[in-house]
């Protein structure tokens, strides 16, 4: 019996519930119109369903890993599949979807650049966690959008969070011997956060790198982290600031240039005027 | 209407319902691959996949499966809709797969 979509999204959010990633397949094309519709699903070591074949089903599977990047957590794509259709090769187009535990981001210090970046990065879909040693700023009432609030020892500031390579920690603490005892913990581990910021001047950042190099971290590791962190936008206040760490995440993870569209694209330039009429007839 | 909201609708439906899914977009579709919408036997229950751009079209092909139509991939070709200057500005082609949902809410099934 073929799962139909509806049976899926309930094993979608089992997973999700759980905390799994799971990836769901649908086949929307395919000469056999028999096969049209057929799904099937994979989460861990679980699976369900049919696209028509084992050997289909195989090699989704065996894809799905490079279709998908480890640090994404949503994703949505159609691929085409050769396979054996009686004694002749036919194409079968799959459309895959990956769904998994949202992104986290992890706001180290609970002060006035954390409210809005909190805020921003749960616009985003993310999991946010916010941590600082003071109490009255670790406060869950000052980060109503955040699913955690927490008072750590900076000593020991990621204790019992399992970071990884999906995970997002923005460095925003109040003094650079913080971002320091952050940074060394974050960069010893062995898989450490895809995406690592830290705020500050040039020469705040400076004198950090400095106390790395005397800690005996090389260049390579040193450049893992985002610091100063966030885009040139030019904005000063603390939500100005959050947009243009967020712009950065968002740049990490879409690939783009980073640079205005209209530079980008030059509209006017390529079409309008004397010399955009040249390019035109060149396009 | 957040995606999981959708997924849980899809997941208690009651009523026979399609499934409309972006399965491929190219240009500048309104939502993009992925994107969803749930269609009752006489509306659109939850989710869409572009508004005004297109959507119409994919409601009817919604119909045919309430009639016992196959499952198939609907193309929807939004490049034309650019020269009308209609308030819905989009330019993009886009594959929508339509199924039921819940073929075991259906009568006929």
């Amino acid at each position: 019996m073929n799962p139909s979509a509806a049976q899926v999204a309930a094993r979608v959010l089992e997973a999700l519930e759980r905390g799994q990633r799971i990836y769901t397949a649908v086949v929307t094309g395919a000469r056999d119109p028999a096969l049209i519709g057929r799904r099937w699903w994979l989460s861990g070591r679980r699976h369900g369903g049919s696209l028509g074949s084992p050997a289909l089903d195989e090699a989704v599977a065996a894809a799905v890993p490079a279709l998908f990047p480890p640090r994404e957590s949503r994703g949505a794509l159609s691929r085409d599949f050769r396979c054996q259709d009686g004694d002749r090769a036919a194409t079968v187009t799959v459309y895959i979807e990956l769904h998994g535990p949202p992104a986290r981001m992890v706001i180290v210090g609970a002060g006035h650049i954390a409210i809005p970046l909190s805020r921003m990065a749960a616009m985003l879909g993310m999991r946010v966690e916010v941590l600082d040693d003071r109490a009255d700023f670790a406060a869950a009432d000052r980060f109503p959008e955040a699913a955690a609030v927490r008072v750590i020892d900076f000593r020991d500031p990621f204790a019992d969070m399992n970071l990884g390579p999906s995970d997002h920690v923005v460095l925003v603490t109040r003094g650079h011997s913080f971002d320091y005892e952050c940074l060394v913990r974050l960069l010893r581990m062995s898989a450490p956060p895809g995406y690592i910021g830290m705020i500050g001047s040039r020469r705040r950042v400076r004198a950090t790198h400095e106390q790395l190099v005397r800690e005996g971290f090389t260049t390579d590791e040193m450049r893992r982290v985002r610091a100063p962190v966030g885009l040139d936008l030019g904005g000063q206040t603390p939500a100005e600031i959050a947009v243009s760490v967020v712009a950065e995440i968002i740049l990490f993870h879409a690939g783009g240039t980073g640079v205005p569209l209209v530079e980008k694209e030059r509209v006017v330039e390529r079409f309008f005027g004397d010399r955009g009429a040249r390019h035109a007839a060149e396009d | 209407m957040d995606e999981k909201e959708l997924l849980g609708q899809l997941a208690t439906l009651r009523e026979p319902a399609v499934l409309a899914t972006i399965v491929s977009a190219r240009g500048s579709t309104p939502r993009k691959t992925g994107a969803r919408m749930l269609v009752g036997r006489d509306s659109v229950i939850a989710g869409t996949v572009g508004g005004g751009c297109g959507e119409g079209e994919v409601i009817a092909a919604a119909e045919e499966l309430f009639a016992g139509g196959p499952p198939r991939t609907v193309r929807v070709d939004l490049t034309d809709d650019f020269t009308t200057w209609s308030p819905a500005v989009c330019g993009g082609i886009m594959d929508v797969f339509i199924e039921r949902a819940n073929p075991e809410r259906f009568d006929d099934s």
